[in-house]
């Protein structure tokens, strides 16, 4: 029981839990991308292709942030949920790829 | 880690992953939102391929007001961080402070849904139903779809939060509070893509 107790004690440190630091930063990063984004559109000021890319690029900046920290993907083992999601990402942009390019016209 | 290494009445560290149940749950669930992806790829890709045959109904440029998705968004966004604090406190054994954050996180969870709801609501009176046009139909499907997923967030959170109420903090509430607080993640991934996809590029003329 006592090396047991000391394995635990060893474990807390190894596993040392992070603090909310990052994710209030990645908070503040995903306010900052929305916020851009609103902007651009509000503004007006910018043409209407580079306006999609821009927007489209904010977008998939802001989940990458929020995936990698809130969906604690950076962290180690997590190979299979990124396979899992890579997998339906690759189903969703065949998918808009056929809609927006091929099926319609 | 198996179930057994930790001492009586201490939880062991990250206790969603700390039985093999508790690991199983956690993979099984990483397959749905990968699942969930492709649900709501193809409602964008139709989105995406009927957001201009409007017919005789109002063209999403008038009809969308950004103040509106603006406050919905940071609902929903800041929810997201509560519920990253609450899997902060799962992850430091307070269980007080985790059923406060759930608290909260459903609490704005149901403002982002009482907002979709009235807006949804001023569509219709605008001339904005579900039959009036291929934008409107795609458009109804895809917000509310998301929408319906918020609600059944909420029914879920709020079902947990009772049984951590009930139960307390263990092996086997922990996974379900994990589980719950990614697909709520999930949930504010779809809504980034939606505001951008639906409001904010329907906004450009």
């Amino acid at each position: 029981m006592a090396s047991n107790h000391s394995a635990t004690e060893q474990s807390t440190k190894r596993h040392k839990v992070e603090g909310t630091k990052k994710h209030i930063i990645a908070f503040l990063f995903s306010v900052l991308l929305t916020f851009i984004a609103f902007a651009t559109v509000i503004s007006g000021e910018i043409n209407k292709d580079f306006i999609y890319i821009i927007l489209i690029g904010l977008a998939i900046l802001q989940v990458f942030v929020q995936m990698a920290f809130w969906m604690h993907m950076k962290d180690r083992g997590h190979m299979f949920a990124i396979i899992g999601i890579l997998t339906g990402v690759f189903v969703v942009f065949s998918c808009v790829i056929m809609a927006e390019y091929w099926a319609w016209w | 880690m198996s179930a057994h290494s930790h001492i009586e009445g201490q939880l062991p560290h990250e206790p969603e992953k700390a039985t093999l149940e508790g690991r199983n749950k956690v993979l099984g669930f990483w397959l749905f939102l990968g699942g969930e992806t492709v649900l709501f790829g193809t409602l964008f890709s139709a989105f995406l391929a009927l957001r201009h045959q409007v017919l005789d109904g109002p063209p999403p440029h008038e009809l969308f007001q950004l103040p509106l998705v603006a406050i919905a968004t940071a609902l929903l966004l800041t929810s997201s961080l509560t519920s990253v604090f609450a899997v902060h406190a799962l992850h430091t054994n307070r269980v007080k402070a985790l059923i406060n954050w759930l608290i909260i996180t459903v609490v704005l969870g149901a403002a982002f849904l009482a907002l979709e709801i009235y807006e949804f609501y001023h569509y219709v009176h605008e001339g904005h139903g579900f039959t009036t046009s291929a934008f409107s139909s795609s458009f109804y499907t895809l917000v509310g779809f998301h929408g319906a997923h918020v609600a059944f967030g909420i029914v879920w959170i709020s079902i947990i939060i009772a049984q951590l109420m009930k139960k307390g903090l263990n092996v086997v509430t922990a996974p379900k509070v994990y589980v719950s607080a990614m697909y709520w993640h999930f949930i504010d991934v779809v809504w980034v893509f939606i505001f951008t996809v639906v409001y904010l590029m329907g906004k450009v003329v």
